[in-house]
């Protein structure tokens, strides 16, 4: 019965959202807006289908993107995780430190591009230190906040077992932490991505972002808008898939 | 439980207060508390709220250090805890560990104390089965209620294998019938184990129905006031023993105590 | 903002300037491409001095904030709505999934073909990316609006206006404002992002300019100023925030 009526509400979103696609149908059909800017839907997503896989399709532009997401976002989360955890574990770390990354943190990771050019020049290992650098900071922060706020509680079952440091540090902290890691973890994906397609666009990395730029630069609509669309299936299948991990990760958190 | 508690009662106390002074942050909690607990005894702790009662306990367990006097557990000094000293915390909630369910969390206990890993699967169904578990050993804390949280954390406390178990407060958040059903399980398997048990609590009748003998705070700073021992016989049971004459007399004392102050 | 100031805090990173300019001077790298902290420093006062820095600061503050009034006042009301009618809510589930995981940055070509350079183009974006956050987190806050208070409107036979007006906005008001707080920084970061990839105005475009036009000194004291005005903007809103609301809004307070 309940989820009868789930589906028909899934139904009736669907049903939306085929009307918002139709709007926009009918609007680049109009011509109120110039067709330049602004491709029909069935134009975008054959612009996505044709060819796909081929050389020039969207495909390999598409892969390219996710693999240098990827890449970034493990070494930023490896990076991230360790160091957090430690500055999270020594409050004389955090005393040194967490001024340095409160002012570090504000800083829009985009700023380093410049930089990260005169270091690396117009390279892939420029556009992969400014994803690493950029969603480092959400796991970093995330894991220092989550091993520095164990319940005091847990710390004197440790006491009272006679746990050594190590131990503590291992089973109550860390995993204490895990929520935490996680929540950066995904928005540290979020920012990967978004920095993947900007240093594609100053890095000239073959990628969707270097399509979508080239694409507007050669006034082919279609092209990119079927890249942005692909950019959001990428977004939000990590975001499927990363919820769908730390569901069972963190299964025995109480049902929200 | 009262004959063992004869029967080792020449040898050196389980616990013993000798002339206990505390003081935190220049605040003077604890005064010259002396008080003597025989091996395998019940002793219950009641007093009105900031008489010290959870202090006293956190002496024992190390987690405080006397500022004058001294703590003895069998004859030595307490300087830290040790796991032959298990407690078991009223707030269920914070104390197990959430990402562990119920047998990893009496698995920590095994750990900390270096059982090896093939010996602790026997010993964790042995222990969950004490306490009436044995058939959710795969449950998370947040898939328990209250009084199964309770159990888990006097299983995990069991497992510690201790001579002395201390308990704060460990039935006040459960409801009322949930607390009778935990205090006659809580004696049965003390007295099986020989264990000896400080509890805390601000319940007056569950402090004479546990106990051997209760002990009255008075606050500001806390001292004893008195020690009543509990002539009531064992095996106790919940209808008879609190329709008692001895029950309600104490009742009456302890209630008069406590509207003093 | 006190442990900001603490001289522990300020000790290693006066460490790690020192040792850039030991080093940067040591090894001559001192070249067209880097520049050590004392030169970025004078730049920093040059710039400052000749006015450039706060050109280029005030356009890139008026684009983000105009961006963030035009896609933050859209976020809000549509949060509102959303959180207001769960038919709505529902309805719009497939269509918000579709449309929210787009990077705002990956807009900024289009953005670009239609607007061409200048303030619209840059409005655009940065309204795209806070319309986000903002329709999300007043949603939520919208959601998290205790029962009972709905059942006191109920009892009370408040009008629908009046609860909303009286009872809903009220209460959700803290959170709106941490969902304004998150959109104003996305709405910074989106500005400077634009200005850096091609809208040439604002601190974005003064960084990547003194990069390709190989002064160092200047890039490394505008990406500085960068991180200072993202301090001032965060901790600003923080501190109006615990101002108007105290500790409720913040995780854990307010309940």
């Amino acid at each position: 019965m309940k989820r009868a009526s789930n589906f028909l509400w899934f139904l009736g979103s669907v049903g939306v959202f085929a009307l918002l696609l139709f709007g926009w149908h009918l609007i680049a059909q109009s011509g109120m807006v110039s067709r330049v800017y602004l491709a029909p839907p069935d134009k975008a997503f054959a612009a996505i289908t044709n060819g796909f896989t081929g050389p020039n399709g969207l495909g390999s532009s598409m892969w390219a993107t996710v693999q240098r997401m990827l890449y970034g976002w493990v070494l930023a989360s490896m990076v991230g995780i360790v160091l957090g955890s430690i500055i999270g574990i020594s409050a004389i770390a955090r005393i040194y430190l967490q001024p340095m990354l409160e002012f570090l943190r504000p800083l829009p990771a985009s700023a380093i591009v410049p930089l990260a050019i005169a270091f690396f020049g117009l390279s892939e290992s420029m556009v992969l230190f400014v994803i690493a650098f950029g969603s480092f900071w959400p796991v970093l922060l995330a894991a220092v906040q989550g091993v520095s706020s164990v319940e005091p509680r847990l710390y004197e079952v440790a006491r009272a077992l006679n746990m050594s440091r190590r131990e503590t540090i291992w089973k109550i902290a860390l995993p204490n932490a895990l929520p935490d890691i996680f929540a950066g973890m995904r928005i540290g994906l979020a920012v990967a991505l978004v920095l993947t397609v900007v240093g594609e666009f100053v890095g000239g990395q073959n990628g969707l972002g270097l399509e979508i730029l080239r694409a507007s630069r050669q006034f082919q609509a279609p092209r990119m808008f079927g890249g942005v669309i692909l950019l959001g299936v990428i977004g939000y299948s990590c975001a499927v898939i990363i919820s769908n991990v730390e569901r069972y990760l963190m299964r025995w958190r109480a049902s929200r | 439980m009262s004959q063992s508690a004869v029967a080792t009662s020449q040898a050196a106390p389980e616990i013993c207060f000798d002339g206990v002074d505390l003081s935190l942050g220049g605040l003077e909690i604890l005064k010259g508390i002396d008080l003597e607990i025989r091996r395998g005894e019940f002793i219950c702790v009641i007093g009105p709220s900031g008489c010290g009662k959870t202090t006293m306990l956190r002496l024992i367990a190390g987690f405080h250090r006397a500022t004058a006097g001294a703590v003895m557990h069998e004859g030595r000094a307490v300087n830290g805890p040790s796991p032959d000293i298990a407690i078991v915390f009223q707030d269920y909630g914070k104390a197990l560990l959430p990402w562990r369910n119920a047998a990893d969390n009496v698995a920590l206990a095994l750990e900390a104390m270096r059982v090896p890993k093939s010996q602790r699967a026997d010993m964790i169904t042995g222990f969950l089965g004490k306490v009436g578990l044995a058939d959710h050993a795969q449950k998370f804390p947040s898939q328990m209620s209250g009084g199964m949280q309770q159990r888990l954390q006097i299983a995990r406390a069991l497992a510690q294998n201790p001579s002395v178990l201390l308990m704060d407060e460990p039935f006040g958040a459960l409801d009322a019938m949930t607390r009778q059903t935990l205090q006659d399980e809580c004696l049965n398997l003390v007295e099986n184990m020989g264990t000896t048990v400080f509890f805390v609590t601000h319940d007056i009748e569950e402090a004479i129905y546990l106990g051997d003998r209760v002990v009255t705070l008075s606050p500001n700073p806390g001292r004893i006031a008195d020690i009543h021992t509990v002539n009531l016989p064992r095996p106790r049971n919940q209808l008879t023993t609190r329709e008692d004459p001895e029950f309600l007399r104490l009742r009456r004392v302890l209630f008069d105590f406590i509207q003093g102050h | 903002m006190s442990a900001l100031l603490s001289m522990r805090g300020l000790l290693v990173p006066a460490l790690l300037l020192l040792g850039a300019e030991v080093l940067v001077n040591a090894a001559d790298l001192s070249s067209n491409n880097i520049a050590p902290p004392s030169a970025a420093f004078a730049a920093l006062l040059r710039i400052m001095l000749d006015g450039t820095l706060f050109v280029s600061t005030g356009q890139t503050l008026l684009a983000t904030a105009m961006g963030l009034a035009v896609g933050g006042s859209l976020g809000l009301v549509a949060g509102i709505l959303l959180g207001l009618s769960r038919t709505a809510s529902r309805l719009m589930t497939v269509s918000l999934e579709f449309f929210r995981p787009v990077p705002a940055v990956a807009l900024i070509p289009i953005s670009m073909l239609v607007f061409g350079f200048g303030y619209a183009m840059e409005v655009a974006v940065v309204a795209f990316a806070a319309f986000w956050p903002m329709l999300i987190y007043c949603k939520g806050a919208i959601e998290a609006v205790e029962p009972q208070l709905l059942e006191v409107a109920q009892m009370l036979r408040l009008s629908y206006f009046d609860t909303v007006r009286k009872i809903v906005l009220p209460a959700a008001l803290p959170r709106i404002f941490v969902a304004l707080r998150t959109a104003t920084g996305i709405a910074l970061i989106l500005g400077v992002t634009t200005e850096i990839l091609s809208n040439p105005q604002g601190l974005g475009f003064a960084v990547m300019s003194a990069q390709q036009s190989l002064h160092p000194d200047n890039m490394i004291a505008n990406i500085f100023w960068l991180g200072v005005l993202g301090v001032v903007v965060n901790s600003g809103l923080l501190w109006l925030q615990s101002r108007l609301f105290g500790n409720a809004g913040r995780p854990g307070g307010g309940r």
